[in-house]
């Protein structure tokens, strides 16, 4: 086993490694970028504007160093070795290119004794592998990115525990009774309906309960007084509210404004998780179900309960590992669509700002955090594998 | 086996990016060879200076004009609009009809599918019997048209080709991302279409140098620089937008933008669509809120009431502010918020005008009433003087300026010169920061210093450069005087060079004052990117991110402020941020959050709930069409 998770841990810092290189080459050549839109700004923009300009972003440096700068905070400037500096006029990428009238190519290259001078450390990350995600440059720029990061952390936990544990709660045991009532009008029923749930968007969920619970009885509350209207969105109000004419005052912050609030986007994650964790665990059990030892337990005159519970559930929920370990980046990642459609101020909404606003730092620190996430889970998985089922042994 | 086949192959491929890429660094010239076919200059006859044949052809770009029903296209954008309205979005020039600047009727052709048809046969295009498309010596009429892959341009792109369809002009449509169409080097940046469609804002200044001017048109070897991407060249109409954009007063200015867009009108290069349509709306419990096209709704904020008396007005954003420095941020959303703390542009730019800020400024420095004069001043060779071309310069031989008399004289390198200087006094009224220090000079003084620092992030420094000397005045009073370089004419002279003042005496966390920290790490300082302090009626609170700014009434502001609190709360969704302000959760959306998505309101705006007011945009709709050959 210890053999087994020395080669898997060192599998993994390479998986990390290949996913980082290929993330930061293809928001390299990706179109676009932080300087996207400077051309639409009606002022007159020179040459050396521009340089001046990428190179505050960086893009003034060749993305191999660009990608080592933001790994390791390597190079920050030539290579010194007992007090002696080595390799300073090394050329690591280009200032300024020459117009073809020029001679094309570069006419003010950038050489390692320029970059503490073009990027000094107060605007330089020390490298991610590091803890130092770097700066923020179009989202909030300047801004540390782990701040940031930190700061959406608790609102997408405190949307995504709840969601998960309800999803559970239900979502496993609906799975169950399906498969165990197979072709019931139960079954028919359920299936249905989590066909839907599985199908459809989770926008449009969210949409459909703004309308239905907010809006609408907002709208009617004139003619209905007892209609109860219910936040649309946020993670918290900002001013007293009531949810109906003459109700109490809700007052932000407090557990109420909080519970409400949570309400509607929980309740959508919650039915997307319910309708893909019970049709799995509803076919895993459907599988189990069909298994010789099965039929032998029920031969030996099990009782049913006893036969579900003990011999075919704890076999179905084996795969079930798999789904239930892998929701683990989710807690980290958040869910973009629910955030954004309710206006959810998590790591979700975040990641599609930055994303749209070209914010590198943001979305590859997301990225690498959500990569380790994965293959830690992935780890944990199969261990959690072998731990429950004895059949399986890593050597 | 196979995943470790997998792996070595993924490394080698690594390997090679790595690198090739560290081998060649973007720009390096180490693989061409110099002086060879792939590093020659693109002169005569190279990029952007063959004519297109089609394009070139103004009967081609007339008829184009004429067969786009303008009407069509804004009620396919906006079908619920009021007739109105929609006849208050029409153009016929590249300003709104509302625009001082603005003195038409203009000839820019209009809709008319028979005069464009037979504009195409004049000019040879025919179409075949049986056909669809015209052809002239064996080429058929089809054009390519580049625009953003948003839903609002594509809805009245197709529109419009089934417009042009019916003139027997075949359109190649491309949706691109926004992302390569607006690009740094690519699309619009690299001239890369033939029709290409997207928006301008317009401004109170009028401006369009950058946009039209001869010497604007982007190209390889000039770096790409200007936003000409037509390649318009028409000496007429490139010396009337220099000319109203080096002139002072303004009934000058609007003789020469008449004269460009006559020639705008005729020459058909770009063809101005439709002005789009905004909307604010707000609870009818707010009173206050002045809607304009070209200023923020939040600049009067401290007349903001709720009828209820409620002491917090909730406003709806779809963006949140990068940072609550302005210098560095273009945000509309930053503007939007820094308005009513004082720490953006401290003057009102409404209705396509500028006034002084209430409370900032007495009176803009203008020339009538003499608190700016325009000298003339002899120069000699050597002077730094602003060129033609409006950038500063060292007065030799064939430099080309403007004379006292605004002529275009190209210098002899030894006569004597005399050109135009201003000389500006700017005067502010005393105010206090928010921490209860006044605001002094030397807040001003490390305004310039910071705002012309070009480690401090900001974009461009083009008033910076244009200045030649700064006398501050010594009495105590908010003064100074800017002289500027000879020959700058800046129509805008009368705004101060710099946004606003710095608390120069604020002492930072780390214990520095702000006057001692370099201009490279304002952009990280929480003292100037969050929570600065502001001079104006209100100031900023708390920034709780990805949720709420929070604004309260600057104790030290000398004027009313009606309501002490305001919240700004972010809601990236048009959908969200709508069922917020028919729950009453927010009391307005500003038009960037609504765009005119208004039509979920209308219930509420039926019911007497919501107050809705849609108007005209300055950002206009328009297609450039591309005169040559890549």
């Amino acid at each position: 086993m210890t053999a087994y998770l020395i080669r898997r841990l060192f599998q993994m810092v390479i998986v990390v490694f290949v996913v980082s290189i290929f993330m930061f080459f293809l928001f390299n050549i990706a179109p676009g970028g932080p300087l996207t839109g400077l051309q639409q700004q009606q002022r007159r923009i020179t040459a050396e504007d521009r340089a001046r300009i990428r190179a505050q972003y960086e893009l003034d440096l060749a993305w191999p160093w660009r990608y080592t700068r933001w790994l390791v905070g390597w190079p920050d400037g030539p290579v010194t070795i007992a007090g002696n500096q080595y390799l300073a006029d090394m050329v690591v990428g280009c200032y300024m290119e020459a117009t073809p009238e020029e001679g094309g190519g570069c006419i003010d290259t950038v050489t390692l004794a320029e970059v503490p001078q073009l990027h000094p450390a107060v605007k330089s990350s020390r490298g991610i592998v590091f803890g130092d995600f770097g700066k923020s440059t179009v989202v909030q720029p300047g801004q540390p990115v782990f701040g940031l990061l930190m700061s959406r952390l608790p609102a997408t936990l405190q949307l995504q525990i709840p969601s998960l544990l309800l999803a559970l709660l239900v979502g496993v045991p609906l799975g169950i009774y399906s498969a165990v009532r197979q072709y019931s009008k139960f079954d028919y029923t359920f299936t249905t309906a989590a066909f839907i749930g599985s199908s459809m968007p989770t926008f449009f969920f969210g949409l459909l309960f703004i309308l239905a619970f907010s809006v609408i009885p907002s709208l009617n509350q004139d003619q209905f007084p007892w209609l109860i209207a219910l936040p649309p969105g946020l993670q918290k109000a900002v001013r007293p509210y009531e949810l109906a004419p003459g109700w109490p005052t809700i007052n932000p912050g407090t557990p109420v404004d909080l519970f409400l609030h949570m309400l509607m986007p929980v309740t959508v994650l919650t039915i997307i998780n319910v309708a893909f964790w019970s049709r799995f665990l509803r076919s895993s059990m459907l599988e189990v179900l069909r298994q010789d030892y099965v039929r032998t337990a029920r031969a030996k005159g099990l009782r049913e309960a006893l036969v579900i519970n003990k011999h075919a559930l704890r076999n179905a929920l084996i795969p079930f590992i798999t789904v239930l370990v892998l929701t683990i980046p989710g807690l980290f990642a958040g869910a973009i669509l629910t955030e954004t459609v309710f206006a959810w101020p998590g790591m979700g909404r975040l990641y599609n700002e930055a994303l749209q606003r070209s914010d590198y730092n943001i979305a590859l620190a997301f990225i690498y955090v959500t990569t380790i996430l994965t293959v830690l889970a992935t780890l944990l998985g199969d261990i959690l594998y072998a731990v429950v089922d004895p059949r399986i042994r890593y050597s | 086996m196979q995943t470790k086949k997998f792996l070595v192959l993924s490394l080698f491929v690594l390997m090679a990016m790595v690198l090739g890429a560290c081998a060649a660094p973007a720009g390096v010239p180490a693989a061409a060879p110099a002086g060879g076919e792939a590093a020659a200059p693109a002169a005569d006859g190279g990029e952007f200076t063959v004519l297109n044949p089609v394009l070139g052809d103004v009967a081609v770009r007339t008829a184009l004009a004429q067969c786009i029903d303008r009407d069509a296209l804004i009620a396919s954008v906006y079908p619920t609009l009021d007739a109105e309205t929609k006849v208050a979005l029409q153009m016929d020039s590249n300003l709104p009809k509302t625009h001082w600047a603005w003195s038409g009727p203009y000839d820019f052709p209009q809709y008319d599918v028979e005069a464009g048809s037979a504009t195409l046969d004049a000019a040879g295009w025919t179409l075949p019997e049986g056909e669809s498309v015209r052809v002239k010596d064996g080429e058929s009429l089809v054009l390519k048209f580049v625009t953003t892959n948003a839903a609002f341009r594509q809805t009245w792109s197709a529109v419009m080709i089934q417009n042009l369809a019916e003139c027997g002009i075949q359109i190649i449509p491309t949706y691109a991302p926004a992302s390569w169409w607006f690009g740094d080097t690519t699309g619009l940046a690299r001239r890369d279409f033939e029709l290409g469609a997207f928006a301008w804002v317009g401004e109170a200044d009028p401006g369009g140098r950058t946009l039209y001017a001869c010497n604007q048109i982007p190209l390889p070897n000039n770096g790409w620089e200007g936003q000409n991407s037509m390649g318009w060249c028409n000496e007429v109409a490139s010396n009337a937008i220099i000319k109203a954009n080096n002139t002072l007063t303004k009934e000058d200015r609007a003789v020469q933008y008449d004269i460009f867009q006559k020639e705008f009108a005729k020459d058909v290069v770009s063809i101005p669509l439709f002005q789009r349509a905004e909307a604010e709306a707000f609870t009818t419990d707010l009173t206050g809120p002045q809607i304009d096209p070209t200023e923020y709704s939040s600049w009067n904020l401290a007349e903001w009431k709720l009828a209820d008396g409620g002491d917090t007005i909730v406003i709806g954003m779809s963006q949140e502010p990068d940072s609550m420095w302005q210098l560095v941020s273009s945000m509309a959303a930053t503007a939007y918020v820094q308005k009513p703390t004082g720490l953006n542009r401290p003057y009102v730019q409404a209705n396509y005008d500028f006034a002084p800020f209430p409370g900032y400024q007495d009176a803009l420095s203008t020339i009538e009433n003499g608190l700016a004069t325009n000298n003339d001043v002899e120069v000699k060779a050597g002077d730094t003087v602003y060129s033609k071309d409006g950038e500063p310069v060292t007065l030799e031989k064939d430099a080309v300026v403007f004379d006292k008399d605004g002529n275009e004289v190209t210098y002899d390198g030894t006569s004597p010169l005399t050109m135009k200087q201003l000389v500006v006094d700017y005067k502010f009224l005393p105010v206090t920061w928010s921490d209860g220090t006044p605001v002094s000079i030397a807040d001003f003084q490390l305004a310039q210093k910071i705002d012309c620092d070009k480690e401090s992030g900001a974009t461009s420094f083009i008033t910076c450069e244009s200045i030649q000397d700064i006398q501050w005045a010594d009495d105590g009073s908010l003064a100074f005087t800017v002289t500027y370089l000879p020959g700058v004419q800046t129509p805008t002279y009368f705004l101060s060079p710099f946004d606003h003042p710095y608390p120069s005496h604020q002492v930072t966390t780390d214990g520095r004052t702000l006057a001692d920290v370099p201009a490279a790490e304002w952009l990280t300082l929480k003292e100037i990117a969050e929570l600065p302090l502001s001079f104006g009626p209100y100031m900023v609170k708390e920034w709780n991110k990805g949720q709420n700014l929070v604004l309260e009434k600057n104790p030290y502001w000398a004027g009313e402020v009606a309501t002490p609190n305001v919240i700004f709360v972010f809601i990236p969704d048009t959908n969200q941020a709508q069922a917020q302000l028919i729950n009453g959760d927010v009391d307005l959306l500003e038009k960037s959050t609504l765009g005119a998505q208004f039509e979920p309101l209308l219930p509420a705006v039926e019911s007497g709930q919501l107050n809705l007011e849609i108007s005209p945009s300055p950002t206009w709709e328009h297609m450039d069409i591309n005169l040559y050959l890549p």
